[in-house]
């Protein structure tokens, strides 16, 4: 059951987002912000429905455990508000990340180590981890898919 | 012969009589129906996805009544990068036919769709209404509710939420739009579900009929004076369809809207089958038979609430 997000909580993803990924929080006025199970957060701007409680309200944006960890849903979304931590890959390592493989990539000083969106030809496909070295694949594994056309 | 066969030939021979060239249809049935999709604005925009997309395939066509309803020769686009980040979103030509009829009022308004799975017209009203508004998702099957969910994420709708009941038993609730596209014997789509010989069974449409009238009953039931109801399945059963929609104006004070959609060939819906007769109004109705637009079968109505 989805509850409204804790004003301490919307303020904490926000704030990530700005630092992380230079986005603007102003993008986000207009949505509602709910906690679901599991430490997962809801990005929606829907209408309170009476008599009935929905099994789900606009999409999962974050899940919350120890640090926020952004969803691939998210970055497909607002990837076009991100300007920094994105790693552009080239169509061969796009086969083998829609695949959920990882991906060990030269090393970029630019990037900081923590969640990336990832892009290819200005597509963008998900979430990663770099550590520098490797990025790890955040993929879900019902998204991992064999990718014929790029 | 084969089942498919079999029932192929049988839904021709019962529906030949209604319909305007006898060959053309029967022709029509036997071929395969390409794969179309559309783009899905919430995302990217129409023209750039499409120009990426005739890299892959240059015949890609776009159908002239409805500018983003687009064919491919290809039959497996959903493993292109562009399906994969939700810019494209695979669906048949006719299933984008009821948010088309009600484009005059689908923007800012509040929406149920009644059975939402797997979100083929949720997704697609969303783009229309471009994420604003209100659009409730409901499906009475649990497993449905996966791909409804999955289509929602990967196409970044947040203007929906997800209900899961039985419509029959949904709490009253006002909206501008209700949309049913009711289960059927899904008789219209043989062009493309092998699966659908495998399920047919004459006895159904009494089942399907019982099924249909209680969940339009219930929409026209709850929906408040003003609102629209949207009306649909994919079956060339008048059982399905023009019966369903005659009972429910003789019960229900409901008035016909005339759907009218630029260029794309169709028909009205019948008065007469099997020596009964239904409600004139029906004739407000619209059928679109596989020959006419290359298309699979579909019946839709629109009507308003007094």
């Amino acid at each position: 059951m989805l509850k409204p997000l804790v004003k301490e909580k919307k303020e904490l993803i926000q704030e990530y987002c700005v630092k992380r990924f230079g986005m603007d929080s102003d993008i986000w006025n207009n949505y509602k912000w709910y906690a679901g199970s599991k430490n997962k957060i809801y990005l929606a701007n829907t209408l309170d429905i009476e008599r009935i409680i929905p099994e789900s309200k606009g999409i999962c944006i974050f899940r919350l455990d120890k640090s926020p960890k952004p969803t691939t849903n998210f970055l497909q979304l607002f990837g076009k508000y991100i300007s920094k931590n994105y790693i552009e890959i080239n169509n061969k390592n796009t086969i083998k990340y829609c695949k959920g493989d990882d991906l060990i990539l030269e090393s970029n000083k630019a990037i900081v180590p923590g969640f990336v969106l990832i892009t290819n030809n200005k597509r963008f496909l998900g979430c990663g981890h770099w550590n520098g070295k490797l990025l790890k694949n955040q993929l879900p594994k019902s998204k991992f898919c064999n990718i014929n056309f790029l | 012969m084969n089942r498919h066969q079999i029932i192929r030939d049988k839904i021709i021979k019962k529906y030949s009589i209604l319909v305007d060239d006898e060959k053309k249809f029967a022709k029509s049935i036997n071929l395969p129906l390409k794969q179309s999709f559309r783009v899905n604005t919430l995302k990217e925009e129409k023209e750039r996805v499409l120009n990426k997309l005739k890299e892959y395939d240059p015949k890609i066509r776009t159908t002239e009544w409805n500018d983003n309803a687009h064919v491919s020769e290809l039959d497996n686009l959903g493993s292109s990068l562009e399906h994969f980040v939700g810019h494209i979103y695979i669906q048949e030509l006719t299933s984008m036919i009821p948010p088309l009829v009600v484009k005059d009022l689908i923007k800012n308004t509040s929406i149920i769709d009644c059975c939402a799975a797997p979100g083929s017209k949720t997704t697609q009203m969303a783009a229309m209404m471009e994420n604003k508004g209100h659009i409730i998702a409901n499906d009475a099957r649990h497993a449905r509710l996966k791909s409804l969910r999955g289509n929602l994420d990967r196409l970044g709708v947040t203007n929906t939420s997800v209900t899961l009941r039985d419509f029959k038993s949904f709490p009253n609730t006002k909206a501008d739009l209700y949309f049913v596209d009711a289960p059927c014997s899904s008789e219209g789509t043989i062009r493309k579900k092998k699966s659908v010989a495998r399920t047919w069974r004459e006895k159904d449409y009494l089942r399907f009929n019982k099924l249909q009238k209680g969940l339009l009953g219930k929409a026209c039931e709850m929906a408040p004076s003003g609102s629209s109801v949207v009306y649909s399945t994919c079956t060339f059963s008048p059982d399905e369809n023009e019966k369903v929609v005659s009972d429910i104006l003789d019960k229900y004070n409901m008035k016909m809207k005339k759907i009218d959609i630029k260029k794309l060939k169709s028909e009205s819906g019948i008065t007469k089958w099997n020596n009964e007769k239904y409600n004139s109004e029906v004739e407000k109705c619209m059928r679109v038979w596989p020959h006419h637009n290359d298309t699979d079968a579909f019946f839709i109505a629109r009507m308003e609430k007094c």
